[in-house]
């Protein structure tokens, strides 16, 4: 899915010249400052300010342990905007920060947001580090200065298919699409639709209702008759929310649920109480994910150090929010210079292993090592089941539902 | 025809509570000839009020009504006395700007005190259903829709025969006159908000109940109210309900039959045909006469 923060990392002086230092590696004074236009009001605000908290922890680490460049200690600061949820105005934002010399951008929170954002970066020669907008289709565009660190959308919803295939017994044979009508969340159900054919599950019905929509009684009632073996919904956390909850209501009783971007998120069980149990979610990252880096250890190790911070565990839009972060500090410390056109050359070039995992990019920008995880809700709490590597616990199949 | 019949049922179900959004809206503009853009905020203000209640006491949204009415109506009445007041007599976009700016201090000040969770005020009814043959109709849906139907009877009666409701439709027709009759004008007004907000806080107690909310989606209901108002007839407190079930109705058929975002441009298509055919909207009479009528 995606998300809304646009970081914009440049060499900021605070009005000072450059010193000679800064000439040669992109740095004035003694902080890099990175911008960020994050999603804090509009629709996207809730999981904008989680983006924003995995910047803030990474500026926390990053400077307790002291980025060097061009032989210096220097500081790593971001300065937040806010795109209130609009693409436009996160596109006017990436253009204002490249009118204060401000080159290296993190993605907006939300695909379309990173889509507006991701013209104006080419544009005007910056370089985006994505941490949130998984929609193919940026992908597509043969954008050659921006770098996401996440799975693309096509294996959101996918991933919970082929999860499900490789865990349940019985097998789900009919399966059911409810889908938001935004691009990423199509784009999403439409990995889902292919791969279940692939592995020979009749799809019964794909139904599209507004995006952000909180009442999909109409679509739960369409499919109600077909009684699907498993409802999968390519959502936003409201859209799944409402997707569960008036499942309940209108007796829909598949012998599971899955969803996108939802379940992983803290208020999807907080609001959903009993009724989030066995629901399965895809997620871009979770604490017992294999890898590790010299910034943040491994995922243990960030799941400690968010909770030390904010007195709660992460979800992974703060985690990938991080990780967009990790790849500029490390494509920084290999160039050695906070420069953007070496900062580019650097992160086309990072292949590193990471907290998040292994980050390298393709030529399209995509992060070629990235799977996706899948999680279940149980007893409240979010459990890794997939892939099997990295679970911990077995997952719950079928799920009583009605 | 089951999915027919149960869209029909949510649909009107899910109507009511937006009449109820609606109703004040409605009010407000009909008599005062303020637009209130924070109506929706007010609107989930009463949301998060009757929510804090059930988590800190363990009060039923519904019961918490006897708390969160009376305040939210003493909110109201100073709001309007205190700042809306100072622009009644001022062209309408000053109301307009006025009232935006209410709206995002609202927004905020709730994301600053409440985050931007997603809250749902769950009760032990929440999600339990009557089946009637292959049609299922939520309690708390049917409550909210009860409570509807019983706040419009209510604001009803109170226009038409008491004698504050008598000053608040002469207050709404003109005025200059009111005044000269000896009536306190000022006093009409907040009270006539206090009422709005008051009912504005009832439906988000609702919505609280049947659904979930966060501060940011007060803007849709304000939309949804200002279709609502101008669909049924403005200042037209039964006009408002009919709005209301007319949109909740549509929308529904509309989903469906109709795929993704086409279910949005459904609310906007009927209200445009039906200016084109009723100007005054369903249940609306000429501007003059049809001012805060019951």
């Amino acid at each position: 899915m995606a998300g809304s923060v646009l970081l914009t990392a440049c060499a900021n002086s605070g009005g000072s010249s450059s010193s000679s230092s800064g000439a040669s590696t992109g740095v004035s004074g003694d902080t890099v400052t990175l911008g960020a236009a994050v999603s804090l009001t509009g629709a996207l605000a809730r999981e904008g300010i989680l983006t924003r908290e995995g910047y803030d922890l990474c500026t926390d680490v990053v400077n307790a342990k002291g980025l060097q460049i061009g032989g210096k200690k220097v500081k790593l600061a971001i300065t937040y905007q806010d795109d209130k949820s609009a693409p436009d105005t996160a596109g006017q934002l990436i253009d204002q920060f490249n009118d204060k010399g401000n080159k290296l951008i993190l993605g907006p929170y939300g695909s379309a947001t990173t889509e507006a954002a991701a013209a104006v970066v080419e544009r005007n020669g910056q370089v985006m580090v994505d941490s949130s907008g998984a929609d193919d289709k940026i992908f597509t565009k043969g954008y050659k200065r921006t770098f996401a660190v996440l799975s693309p959308a096509s294996k959101y919803l996918s991933a919970i298919v082929t999860a499900v295939n490789d865990l349940a017994t019985p097998k789900p044979k009919t399966v059911a699409i409810l889908s938001a009508d935004d691009g990423f969340s199509k784009t999403a159900a439409d990995g889902a639709k292919t791969e279940a054919g692939k592995v020979g599950w009749n799809v019964v019905a794909t139904n599209y209702f507004p995006s952000r929509a909180t009442d999909v009684s109409s679509s739960l009632t369409q499919i109600r008759g077909l009684k699907p073996d498993l409802v999968l919904g390519s959502v936003h956390l409201e859209e799944g929310i409402a997707i569960i909850r008036q499942s309940r209501e209108l007796g829909v009783t598949p012998m599971a649920f899955g969803e996108t971007v939802a379940p992983p998120t803290p208020d999807f069980a907080s609001t959903l109480g009993p009724q989030a149990e066995g629901v399965l979610g895809s997620s871009q990252w979770t604490k017992e994910g294999k890898g590790k880096d010299e910034w943040f250890g491994t995922a243990a190790d960030y799941n400690a150090s968010f909770q030390q911070k904010f007195g709660r565990e992460p979800e992974y839009h703060a985690a990938e929010a991080t990780a967009a972060c990790f790849a500029f500090v490390e494509a920084m410390t290999k160039a050695n210079s906070a420069d953007p056109n070496k900062v580019l050359d650097a992160v086309a070039a990072l292949d590193t292993d990471s907290f998040f995992g292994q980050i390298k990019f393709n030529q399209t920008g995509l992060n070629i090592y990235k799977p996706m995880a899948v999680i279940q809700i149980q007893q409240g709490q979010q459990v890794a089941v997939w892939p099997k590597t990295d679970k911990t616990s077995a997952m719950r199949w079928p799920v009583a539902t009605s | 025809m089951t999915p027919f019949l149960q869209a029909t049922v949510y649909g009107l179900l899910q109507g009511g509570l937006l009449a109820l959004v609606a109703v004040g809206f409605s009010l407000v503009w009909g008599v005062m000839n303020v637009v209130n853009l924070a109506h929706g905020a007010l609107a989930i203000t009463g949301a998060y009020f009757s929510w804090q209640l059930h988590e800190s006491l363990g009060l039923d949204p519904v019961l918490s009504l006897v708390v969160v009415l009376p305040v939210m109506f003493m909110v109201g009445y100073v709001i309007q006395r205190g700042l809306i007041n100072l622009v009644v007599n001022a062209p309408i976009w000053m109301t307009l700007l006025l009232t935006f700016g209410l709206e995002a201090l609202i927004v905020n000040g709730l994301l600053l005190a409440f985050t931007g969770d997603f809250r749902s005020t769950r009760t032990g009814y929440s999600t339990n259903t009557l089946a009637l043959g292959g049609v299922r109709i939520p309690y708390a849906r049917l409550i909210a829709f009860g409570l509807s139907l019983l706040l419009t009877v209510a604001l009803v009666l109170f226009i038409r025969n008491t004698k504050m409701g008598l000053a608040i439709r002469a207050t709404g027709m003109d005025r200059t006159a009111a005044r000269l009759m000896g009536m306190n004008v000022r006093h009409v007004y907040a009270v006539t908000f206090g009422t709005a907000t008051a009912l504005a806080a009832a439906a988000g107690s609702m919505i609280g109940l049947v659904g979930t909310f966060t501060p940011v989606v007060a803007g849709g209901y304000t939309l949804q109210s200002f279709v609502i108002a101008v669909l049924g007839g403005l200042g037209n407190m039964w006009g408002a309900l009919a709005g209301g079930l007319v949109l909740g109705l549509a929308t529904a058929w509309g989903a469906l039959y109709l795929s993704g975002t086409l279910v949005n441009a459904i609310a906007f298509g009927i209200l445009v045909l039906v200016l084109i055919v009723r100007p005054s909207g369903l249940l609306g009479k000429p501007y003059y006469e049809a001012r805060a009528e019951a």
